[in-house]
């Protein structure tokens, strides 16, 4: 079939890339005519900060789904490093130590799921499940199931904090997005990501170590989760032992619906910029017009089963 | 009577590129029909187009006097036409019979057969010559022959009357390959049509019935097997004449300074054993086997893909241990036997070839011009480095896996079949690159299953067989004869 494939590699190209743009700006149109309040400038930086903690988080997945694998820990990686901070700041740990300890556990636990991905063949959905239920295990056993209230200063800022009227929040999360663009396009690393993910016995023959790109990736996936978490926890005042773990279909499916491919070697950052948009458009615009709000949960689930079939059909083709 | 299928004044183009430009086409029942032209010529193309794969084109169809316009691989199939595609379609990791049957298991009631189908399986497989395959191996088990003839088997199989082959020999054996002949010809006995695309103008003359020669998207000419050879299609293919290689003199030479690349008992289980040798610069050396007698695997396993059991790799003296990357980093170069495993097909052609050299050669920009200035030297067509690798014809395809190494001379290139798919004139021209390369210091283990480029190119010639190395020459005449019979008679006597 790759016959078939290079020739309508260029529609389908076409067609994978502007579909999402498409949605997206549907979308606008759509809740901006039937709903009053959409179209306000208020409201868009309300968007902006429903999807901040989704796209420190995608930063990381988008990483992850270029090479091929998949990230299942990242909810509950986040909700531990959140915990962990909270914890060390409540064992008087002197500040900013409780970030950082928290960051570097996140990214130890993502180096593990990671080797035994690249090292030991483990595919990444099982390795990373195995983790999920270590991290979520680990919060609950640090926090014995409690609301923790102590939080570090930094992430209180972070969080929810403001400078010159814009959200650190949204700050932090379009830094991230950023960094995260300038080493996929800039940099080696970047292009060995693309590269990996396109044909990896290739890339190996062209000297890549594509085990270490494939571990390194899930160790920045599970950076940006912790991240995620240790901004999160000063959004919501404090840190519980299951505070994130419902993100990780939002994060997956930001990044999905943004276009990049479930197998590898395409996409990027821009592309999970308009999946975060997407999904922070349509959850915005669906509490505007007033839909059962029963409904919700289930017309976004059918988006992004849509945007799934979509990007198989489109990019599935490699596998046959 | 009447032709089983007609194409009149087929064209087709790929944006600016026009593939083919007006073309018309017969193939009868009963006949097999070759198909020839240089690389980039059209000939996938066409075949495409009647499989039904290419939907878009101009021009018109007819299948058993009936206009058609097939829109897709599926139509074709059910009306019985069925194409073996030049970069294989097999799954590795499902058993033979399963790749046999694909998509078609016999079944009782709802589940799949499996006895059936093994022992079905069993039976085509021992009719098309190859008794000895397992068929509740996985596929990837096995080496490329064993692909192709899966992809053979299926299409027989699929009850198919006119049966598309692109290019079906050039992962093959000899004895493989006459094999195949044989099993062409007995199909179009039992009448069905056969269109054949390949290079090896030897086969093609001696399988055919009529030779079609395509030229830049053109039909130059149809000609009866017996009334043409195979100067004449070269003639008609490039408009000019070239060399064939049937024999060689070799002149032993004098080796300057010490070897760059020595192989020492080199032994990997199942593979190759106690494999001694010694790499000198400025040399080519061939290194023929059939397919299985090991020779790619060592190739692979000094290029770090693989780890021996046993025996030692030094490059200029140097022990060599670790991955490719070292390899890389050491001076070793090399090309995969399938340029599918080698190549980003999705990916434009310059960061192919600038994936190993990243560290100092980042940017679109420098990539851009270092992958200019070396797909200009291996000639590819057309010359653009920013379409992507799968845009190109087959033999295009492997230009841009060689181009890779011409970023910086290597001191040893291993070079696994760089010529396989590549029509007589480009073929020359790679050969020539290799040459080049040697001239200039690089030592090149030329490995390959095609006496013809063996003896085309190499200062010395190895021969393996059973994971051995079985006969050296270093002067005096060689010719195809000898070769194919110190690489068969070995695997023979021990079978
Ligand atoms: N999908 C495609 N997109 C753009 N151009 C294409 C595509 N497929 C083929 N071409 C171009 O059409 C021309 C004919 O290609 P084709 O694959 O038919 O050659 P071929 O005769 O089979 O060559 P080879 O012997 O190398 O396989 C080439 O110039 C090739 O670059
Ligand atoms: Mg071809």
């Amino acid at each position: 079939m790759a016959e078939k494939r290079s020739r309508t590699s260029r529609l389908a190209e076409r067609a994978r890339e502007l579909a999402p743009v498409w949605t997206l700006l549907a979308l606008i149109v759509f809740f901006g005519v039937y709903s009053e309040s959409f179209f306000t400038l208020e409201n868009f930086g309300n968007i902006l900060n429903q999807v901040a903690l989704l796209a420190i988080m995608g930063t990381g997945i988008t990483f992850v789904l270029l090479t091929a694998q998949i990230d299942l820990s990242v909810s509950y990686m986040a909700t531990l490093a959140g915990v962990v901070a909270a914890y060390a700041t409540a064992g008087h740990l002197p500040q900013p130590w409780p970030i950082v300890v928290a960051l570097l556990v996140a990214s130890f636990l993502g180096w593990i799921s990671g080797a035994a991905t690249a090292y030991l063949g483990i595919p990444s959905f099982m390795s990373t499940l195995a983790m999920s239920l270590i991290a979520s295990g680990l919060s609950l056993y640090l926090t014995r199931g409690r609301i923790l209230f102590d939080l570090p200063p930094l992430s209180k800022t972070l969080g929810s904090g403001r400078i010159f009227g814009v959200k650190w929040l949204v700050i932090v999360a379009a830094l991230t997005l950023l960094v995260g663009h300038l080493v996929l396009r800039y940099t080696r690393f970047g292009r060995y990501v693309y590269m990996t993910g396109a044909n990896p016995k290739a890339a190996e023959l062209a000297g890549v170590n594509t085990r270490r790109v494939v571990a390194w990736v899930m160790v920045i996936a599970a950076f940006t989760a912790g991240l995620a978490g240790v901004v999160g926890i000063g959004r919501l005042g404090s840190a519980t032992p299951t505070a994130f773990d419902g993100m990780l279909i939002d994060a997956i499916g930001a990044v999905v619906l943004g276009g990049t491919s479930l197998f590898g070697g395409v996409g990027g950052i821009p592309q999970t910029v308009v999946g975060l948009l997407i999904l922070g458009v349509l959850r915005n615009g669906l509490d505007q017009v007033s839909v059962n709000i029963y409904a919700k949960t289930l017309i976004t689930g059918i988006i992004l089963f849509a945007a799934l079939v979509f990007n198989i059909l489109f990019a599935g083709k490699k596998e046959s | 009577m009447e032709p089983l299928l007609r194409l009149t004044q087929v064209k087709k183009r790929f944006g600016g590129i026009e593939a083919l430009k007006g073309i018309d086409f017969e193939v009868f029942a009963g006949e097999v029909h070759a198909l020839v032209g240089e690389n980039g010529a059209g000939k996938s193309t066409m075949m495409k187009i009647l499989a039904g794969v290419i939907p878009d084109y101009e021009g018109e169809m007819a299948y058993r006097g009936r206009p058609l316009r097939l829109k897709n691989p599926k139509e074709a199939l059910d009306l019985g036409i069925a194409m073996i595609h030049q970069e294989l379609s097999v799954m590795p990791e499902l058993s033979v019979a399963e790749n046999i049957f694909l998509g078609r298991q016999p079944t009782r009631g709802r589940v799949v057969d499996w006895r059936r189908m093994f022992a079905e399986a069993r039976r085509i497989l021992e009719a098309l010559g190859y008794p000895h395959v397992e068929v509740e191996r996985p596929l990837g088990d096995y080496p490329l022959g064993v692909h192709q003839l899966a992809e053979i088997a299926r299409a027989v199989t699929s009850g198919a009357e006119l049966i598309i082959m692109d290019e079906p020999t050039s992962a093959l054996s000899p004895m493989e390959t006459e094999r195949l002949l044989e099993l062409v010809r007995r199909l179009a006995s039992q009448g069905k049509a056969i269109v054949y695309i390949s290079h090896f103008l030897e086969e093609v003359t001696a399988v055919a019935d009529r030779i079609t020669v395509l030229r830049d998207g053109r039909k130059v000419a149809t000609l009866r097997a017996g009334e043409t050879d195979k100067s004449e299609l070269v003639r008609l293919m490039l408009g000019k004449e070239a060399r064939f290689f049937e024999r060689a003199e070799l002149v032993a030479r004098a080796r300057e300074g010490r070897p760059v690349l020595e192989l020492s008992a080199l032994t990997r289980p199942r593979a190759f054993e106690g494999i001694d040798l010694a790499l000198y610069p400025g040399e080519i050396v061939g290194l023929y086997g059939l397919i299985g007698s090991g020779h790619f695997e060592l190739a692979e396993t000094v290029f770090g893909l693989a780890r021996p059991a046993a025996g030692q790799i030094r490059v200029a003296g140097k022990p060599l241990r670790g991955g490719p990357r070292q390899a890389i980093r050491e001076g070793i170069a090399y090309v995969p036997p399938s340029r599918r495993t080698g190549l980003f097909l999705e990916k434009p052609v310059y960061q192919n070839v600038s994936l190993p050299w990243l560290d100092r050669l980042f940017g679109p920009a420098r990539e851009l011009a270092a992958a200019r200035e070396v797909t200009q030297e291996v000639g590819l067509r057309p010359p653009d480095p920013a379409r992507n690798v799968g845009a190109f014809s087959g033999g295009n395809q492997q230009k841009v896996a060689i181009a890779r190494w011409l970023i910086e001379p290597p001191k040893v290139f291993l070079a696994s079949e760089p010529t396989r798919g590549m029509d007589v004139g480009a073929k020359d021209e790679v050969l020539s690159i290799l040459r080049r390369m040697a001239d200039a210091g690089t030592a090149v283990l030329l490995v390959s299953s095609e006496p013809e480029t063996i003896l085309a190119a190499a200062d010395r010639i190895l021969v393996m067989a059973k994971g051995r190395i079985v006969a050296e020459y270093t002067s005096g005449e060689v010719t195809k004869e000898m070769l194919v019979h110190a690489a068969a008679g070995e695997l023979r006597k021990s079978a």
